[in-house]
């Protein structure tokens, strides 16, 4: 049983930009999401736990191993797949995964062949495995790259935005690939899609602002908010004033038309209907009073 | 449209920054190349302006051709930009039209490509305002900005050329759509202009090869080879003779380039590539599918670490032998490198075999360029390489160490340098197996490829890589590089630092000699080395430290993790490294600095300040003679060790009692000297001179015996091996280097004018000026400078037992002892005091005539010449005996030495001959030059003429020596020769005259008055005695010469002058040529004759009757180079050849020129091909060429 132990980790960049707020956390085995809008603060998080950023205070730990003092003993550990995921021209699959895998230290030639071979069926590349990747689709490099983040067997996997600009057949591919290996280590699913945390996730956070605003089981985030989230359909011209008198959680457009998701305790009035709440509400509650908290 | 278009294309690249670099860059090197005599842009300035007309039209083509590539950037840029951008479909489906689209991009990119060129002239203007005021440079040396000089060369040269260039690049890039064609298309440029060099460098071609050049670069050059210095002042490039042609032909053929690609363009994209997929020819099997991830064990340690590094290694080589820029540039280096070979090696339009060594210099050359652009672009390739393609989390976050991938990056530079000159290596092989020579020493290109450019190459890769990694900007890194490369040399030259130890990759590493191998400095060229790879160590081990991992780029984060890591094995790989780095550089530094300290360039000048204020004082004290000399010289060559003994008598001939005797020592060989009743009463810290006070006076007419011993004993390795003529292989020594000059001696002095005016000394007199009749003045000779006159020589000389040493006269004696061997000579006859010994692993070829053994000493390598030179002496003894007079010595040696120095040198019976001329010319043709017979009787013919007669230390007194003895070689030479052999060696003393009267610094003297300068004495000279023999006959100038030889030879002071000889040779010349003494040896003065008009009729007897009309003048010029234009009145040659290619004269005949125009008429018995005025070219003009026509009919 891994433990990844969070405690005070706080950044600021040249800019100004408070990226990492005393973000504190506890994730232990199986697959954690890290839900936050764009800017929120997860690549920041997820670079300074994959021992590529340095942190200005706090401390961070897998295990016993201190991974703001001692990255080299967390990167034989480690799989990650960073939010831009590119490739080298001019290179094979196999031998990009080769060359990964000799540089976590897999210095043993057959067994690195057996290696790459099993992940390359495993994500289903291995009859593209002599083509070059420059060439793949982004669904099959998005395969590449979790392919290369499970070679060396980590404890920790952190993966980053994975599922971005990927279609919805290629999304439940890797869905699965992940949910593969979730179990018996700790794998951090960083994203704004909220669908992705409720198909996979059994831990969640949000994060905002460079701050943790929530921290639970996606269900007990759902049950917090069951019934207090209202639903109607306005015209566009209502907005205004409806955004003005009830805490809009979202707005989305069905059929031509707005509709709104409200927060309240009670129905907020007869055009009003209450919906089952679902990680959307909860991720824009978080996010939303946070900023305006 | 078109505005719109051509505003778009120049408005954007002008926001880029590229323009700017290029720019900058051309400013900074016109800048250097103005304000410092250390940066040099296609040869030397001489006395010209440094910013004169003429520099800036040389400095502008030669960059012109530099700036092939940004042309190429620009003009392959403009045609494919919307094409790779995938704009091309939006784009064309506007309605747009083609004209606008097409030649909007293409004149656009035209002036774009040629702004960086401006910086050109913004250097030009920024040295002229700031190097004079800063101090950087003698105002003297710049004269007033030609603005105009810089509008003609953009416009005659810049323009057109970018035009051409442009408008090859353009249609290519066009056409092909591929990056690499229209950089191939730059290459065919670059080939087109080596090829118009080829044809050149044979000079009857100059016509052609002159109109096939490109970028008119040679074309320019050769319209103004013989500029006076006036001229290349003052005269304005113009669009004129040639170069308009040149340029006329080029704009058509860059005209007609853009016209089809225009023609052919279309905006329907056909030439759409259909990639073909690579079919995976066997896919394997899958292997049985399992959940389970196999077991595999991963570890960090030292065996992975060699794997990541051969990964990275692997990876990165890859990455850079596949990219296409690779490419490009490895085949440039090949295909310029077959053009530098298909050219040859030639001199005097001679081949000389493809020797391993000259091979190794030229693949050198032709690397040089070529490595340090591939590892300054690819350090930043590989260094980027992660960065550019978005792997570098992933890799950064494996648990790798950095110095595994910086190391891998290295190796993977060297590799590919390494690889581009190893196939340099075979193209040098086969051209050596092509051209029959098949001596091929592999050991010697691979080991000077190990001694010489490995660590060169590992050096700068770390270097470079080190840049690209601690400035952590890829750009700027790029600009810190070629700055550093460019500008690291120069700045150490200003500092006046010359170690070794600060130029990247330096090493004492001397040329190698067949004779001396790799020289005297390998064990410290292997120290240098070591200190140099070490230092691409350390280099790698602080980038390894600040390497950034991730998303880090403050300074501050950089250096705490790096001292997070200097606890780490890679901090103490760092530290171990730095201690072994800074112990080898503690070695090196003893061994260059304080054992074998050297003294610099401005070092030196201050000593030769020093030196002539505090003692030119003594200049004009008496100082005794040497009469005799006895020698014991031991060589110990593998120690570089010479200890000499010498026991000298003196004579006092001054006329003054003496009672101080002063040297001019040098520090190197330690000097003792031990005069008796002297002592030392002075001798200062440099140990340059000495004065011994005599307890009694050396009265006039009296002797004394002084006893001198000098030791030169090599020390561990030097910065620079100093004292090349001490070797392992090959000592060439002479008695001034052994012995202390007696007295004060003017040579030591600085002579370079602007040296000694920055130094506030006022400019020295080449020679004293001619004095007729003479008095003292004439009482030293040029040679001896009046320390001695004729002396006796007596040698005991020993060296190793592998090796032979010879010394001035006839062996005598010969043994060994203790494993040395023992040689001793003595001269047959009085001689100059100036003699060499040597000392080599010889073999030897003898033969005799008359008694006198003609002996070769060569290296056993180099037998091919020996025969020839042992004929070539004596036929040379044969015709000076018959013609000047007997010769003194009982033996002519002609002695192979290394070539550190390239010349050969006439001693008293022994001419050393260097290895690098004459030994290695490729005579088996047996139709060239016979530049083996032309040296040997050149040095043969000095055995009369400065070892016989000899001339006093004035102007002229060279044409008694050198004149004559080229002469005289003519003269063996023609023997063997036919009159049209002759012309063409004739052409190349031609061409040195007037080459070098082009870059006279003082102002042209005339022959009689020459001041020991070559293009005279040797050019002028020997063209001038040629053609005097030819008019007034062979044995009048023998006589002549045989009678003043009579009048010198052998004898004391006074010495003769040019003009003692000019009185011998006036009564011999006929009264109706004795113009000739004044036009020819008085005055400077050239021809200008043109054949116009050449037409033939055929006479009723069947004859031909072959009418000439000619027009004629006679230009006298003054020491300035002014040119004053006469009427002619002279005998001139006029002749006929029956064959296009003037092989043979079938008719010659002097008429008068009396005026400017003149017609003639010759009856030939057949028809010739072509008529000529000196048809056997022997008199000098500067263009010749219109000398000779083809006939033709004449109209009825």
């Amino acid at each position: 049983m891994a433990t990844l132990k969070i405690e005070g980790l706080s950044k600021t960049y040249p800019n100004g930009v408070k990226a990492l707020d005393n973000v504190s956390i506890e994730i232990g085995n199986g697959m954690f999401g890290l839900l936050g809008p764009n800017g929120a603060g997860k690549s920041s998080l997820m670079r300074t736990l994959a021992t590529l950023q340095e942190a200005d205070e706090g401390s961070a730990f897998l295990n016993d191993i201190d991974i703001l003092n001692n990255p080299e003993e967390l990167r034989k550990t480690l799989g990650y797949l960073p939010q831009e995921f590119g490739v080298y021209p001019r290179i094979t699959a196999k031998q990009l995964l080769d060359h990964i895998a000799i540089l976590k230290g897999i210095s043993n030639k057959s067994e690195r062949k057996e290696l790459v071979d099993f992940l390359l069926q495993k994500v289903n590349l291995f009859n593209e495995r002599n083509k070059s990747v420059k060439g793949f689709s982004g669904g099959m490099k998005q395969r590449v790259g979790i392919a290369q983040a499970l070679i060396g067997n980590p404890q920790l996997i952190i993966v980053d935005e994975p599922t971005a600009g990927l279609d919805p057949g290629e999304r439940n591919r890797f869905h699965n690939l992940l949910a593969d290996v979730g179990n018996e280590v700790i794998v951090i699913l960083s994203t704004h899609i909220v669908d992705d945390v409720r198909e996979l996730c059994t831990n969640m956070a949000i994060m905002s602002g460079g701050k943790i605003v929530y921290h639970g089981h996606p269900q007990s985030a759902l049950d917090q908010l069951k019934g207090k989230v209202w639903q109607c359909s306005i015209d566009r011209d209502q907005m205004q004033e409806y955004k003005a008198n009830y805490t809009v959680i979202s707005d989305k457009m069905v059929t031509g038309k707005p509709q709104l998701h409200v927060l309240s305790d009670e129905k907020p009035s007869a055009a009003f209907n209450e919906v089952a709440p679902n990680l959307e509400d909860v991720f824009f509650t978080k996010t939303q009073i946070q900023q305006t908290a | 449209m078109f505005k719109e278009i051509f505003f778009l294309e120049v408005k954007g690249a002008l926001r880029q920054p590229m323009i700017y670099i290029f720019m900058f860059i051309m400013a900074l090197m016109v800048f250097g190349a103005v304000s410092s005599d250390n940066v040099i842009i296609g040869g030397t300035v001489g006395n010209v302006h440094k910013n004169a007309p003429h520099i800036v039209a040389t400095y502008t083509l030669i960059l012109t051709l530099l700036s092939l590539l940004i042309a190429a950037a620009f003009f392959n840029n403009a045609a494919l930009r919307d094409h790779t951008n995938q704009f091309n479909e939006i784009l064309f489906s506007t309605p747009l039209r083609k004209f606008d689209y097409f030649f909007g991009r293409f004149f656009g990119a035209w002036v774009l490509s040629t702004i960086p060129l401006l910086g050109i002239y913004i250097g030009f203007v920024l040295a002229t305002t700031i190097a004079p005021a800063a101090g950087w440079l003698d105002p003297e040396r710049l004269g007033p900005i030609y603005f105009n000089a810089f509008v003609s060369s953009y416009l005659i040269f810049v323009l057109p050329n970018m035009f051409v260039a442009g408008a090859i690049i353009f249609a290519l890039a066009n056409k092909w759509k591929n990056t690499i064609v229209s950089f191939m298309g730059a290459l065919g440029l670059i080939i087109i202009y080596s090829i118009s060099g080829t044809l050149l460098s044979d000079i009857d071609n100059q016509t052609i090869g002159s109109l096939l050049d490109t970028f008119g670069i040679r074309t320019y050059f050769i319209d103004t080879k013989y500029f006076t210095p006036i001229e290349k002042n003052t005269v304005i490039p113009s669009l004129s003779g040639l170069v308009l042609w040149n340029r006329l032909t080029w704009i058509m053929i860059g005209g007609a380039t853009i016209s089809l690609s225009y023609w052919s363009f279309s905006f329907k994209s056909k030439n759409e590539k259909v990639k073909k997929l690579k079919q995976n020819e066997h896919d394997e099997k899958s292997v049985v599918k399992t959940d389970l991830m196999p077991r595999v064990t991963q570890s960090i340690d030292r065996h992975s670490f060699w794997n990541q590094f051969n990964s990275f290694f692997k990876t990165s080589f890859l990455s850079v032998v596949k990219n296409p820029t690779f490419k490009i540039l490895f085949l440039f280096s090949l295909v310029l490198y077959i053009v530098t070979l298909a050219s040859g090696f030639e001199y005097y339009g001679l081949k000389s075999f493809p020797v391993t060594y000259k091979m190794v210099d030229s693949i050198n050359d032709a690397a040089g360029l070529f490595v340090i652009i591939i590892l300054v672009f690819f350090s930043g390739e590989i260094i980027w390489r992660d960065r550019l393609h978005h792997i570098n989390e992933v890799i950064d976050a494996t648990p790798h160490l950095s110095i595994s991938s910086l190391l891998g990056k290295v190796l993977a530079l060297v590799s590919v340098v390494s690889i581009l000159h190893f196939l340099l290596i075979m193209l040098g092989i086969g051209y050596q197996a092509v051209n029959g020579y098949t001596h091929f020493e592999f050991d010697v290109y691979i080991f000077s490829f190990l001694l010489d450019n490995l660590p060169t190459y590992i050096a700068w890769s770390a270097v470079l890589v080190f840049f690209q990694v601690v400035i952590n900007q890829r750009y700027i890194a790029y600009f810190v590089s070629i700055l550093f490369i460019f500008m690291i040399d120069i700045l150490w030259a200003i500092f006046d630092v010359q170690s070794n130890m600060v130029s990247i990759g330096s090493t004492p590493l001397q040329m190698y000699s067949d004779m001396n191998g790799f020289g005297d400095a390998v064990m410290g060229s292997i120290w240098f080395n070591a200190y140099w790879v070490l230092l691409g160590f350390v280099l790698l081990a602080i980038s390894a430290l600040l390497w950034t991992r991730g998303k880090v780029s403050l300074m501050k984060e950089r250096l705490a993790i790096a001292s997070r890591s200097l606890n780490s094995g890679s901090g103490y790989a760092f530290f171990g490294l730095l201690i072994l780095w800074l112990a080898c550089a503690g070695f090196v530094y003893y061994n260059t600095q304080i054992l074998n300290p050297y003294t610099t360039t401005d070092e030196r000048e201050l000593l030769q300040l020093e030196y002539e204020q505090s003692y030119k004082k003594y200049e004009a004290m008496p100082i005794p003679k040497i009469t005799d000399v006895d020698y014991t010289i031991d060589i110990f060559p593998t120690d570089r060790r010479v200890d000499a003994k010498a026991a000298i008598t003196l004579v006092n001939l001054s006329g003054e009692e003496i009672n101080e005797i002063h040297f001019t020592t040098d520090k190197r060989w330690n000097m003792e000297i031990s005069i008796p009743n002297a002592e030392l009463t002075f001798k200062d810290d440099n140990d340059l001179y000495r004065i011994y006070t005599l307890s009694e006076p050396f009265m006039d007419g009296e002797n004394m015996n002084i006893q001198i011993n000098s030791h030169y004993h090599s020390k561990g390795f030097e910065n620079a091996v100093d004292n090349t003529s001490i070797a392992a292989n090959g000592t060439f020594i002479n008695n001034m280097d052994i012995l202390p000059t007696i007295g004060y001696n003017d040579r030591f002095e600085l002579d370079n004018k602007n040296d000694r005016r920055s130094y506030g000394l006022s400019p020295k007199a080449r020679m004293p000026k001619l004095e007729y009749p003479c008095g003292k003045a004439c009482d030293i000779n040029y040679l001896t400078d009046g320390r001695a006159d004729w002396v006796n020589v007596h040698t005991t000389i020993s060296t190793s037992a592998d090796q032979l040493a010879i010394a001035p006269g006839s062996l005598k004696k010969e043994w060994q002892k203790d494993g040395r061997n023992f040689y001793e000579y003595e001269l047959d006859h009085p001689s100059q005091n100036f003699y060499s010994f040597m000392s080599a692993n010889y073999e030897v070829k003898r033969k005799t005539w008359n008694g006198i053994d003609i002996e070769v000493y060569y290296n056993a390598a180099h037998d091919d010449n020996v025969e020839m030179m042992l004929n070539a002496v004596q036929r040379s003894l044969e015709y000076y005996t018959e013609n000047f007079g007997p010769y003194f010595h009982k033996q002519a040696r002609i002695i192979e030495f290394p070539r550190y120095a390239s010349f050969a040198q006439a001693f008293p019976g022994t001419m050393p001959y260097s290895e690098a001329i004459g030994f290695i010319a490729d005579m088996r043709d047996g139709d060239g030059n016979n530049i083996v017979d032309a040296v040997v009787a050149h040095e043969m013919a000095h055995q009369w003429w400065a070892h016989q007669e000899m001339s006093a230390k004035m102007q002229g007194g060279t044409m008694l020596t050198e004149s004559f003895s080229e002469y005289s070689s003519l003269m063996v030479m023609k023997k063997e020769s036919t009159p049209m052999k002759m012309r063409e060696f004739l052409k190349y003393n031609h061409e040195r005259y007037l080459r070098g009267r082009s870059q006279e610094t003082d102002g042209e003297l005339p022959l009689y008055k020459v001041e020991n300068q070559g293009h005279i004495h040797y050019g002028k000279g020997s063209l001038i005695l040629y053609a005097l023999q030819d008019y007034i006959g062979e044995d009048s100038v023998n006589a002549a010469l045989k009678e003043f030889l009579e009048q010198t030879r052998y004898k004391g002071p006074p010495y003769a002058t040019s003009m003692d000889f000019l009185t011998i040779l006036e009564p011999k010349v006929p009264d109706s040529l004795h113009y000739l003494i004044n036009d020819w040896f008085k005055e400077i003065t050239l021809y200008d004759y043109r054949l116009k008009e050449a037409t033939y009729s055929q006479r009723e007897d069947g004859k031909y009757d072959i009418n000439l009309g000619v027009e004629a003048y006679k230009v006298v010029a003054d020491s300035m180079g002014n040119e004053t234009q006469m009427t002619p009145n002279e005998w001139v040659y006029i002749g006929l050849f029956a064959d296009e290619d003037e092989e043979e004269l079938i008719m010659e005949k002097k008429v008068k020129f009396d005026s400017d125009n003149l017609s003639f008429t010759l009856v030939s018995n057949r028809l010739p091909a072509k008529a000529a005025i000196d048809p056997r070219r022997i008199l000098i003009e500067r263009v010749y060429d219109d000398n000779i026509k083809t006939i033709s009919e004449k109209a009825p």
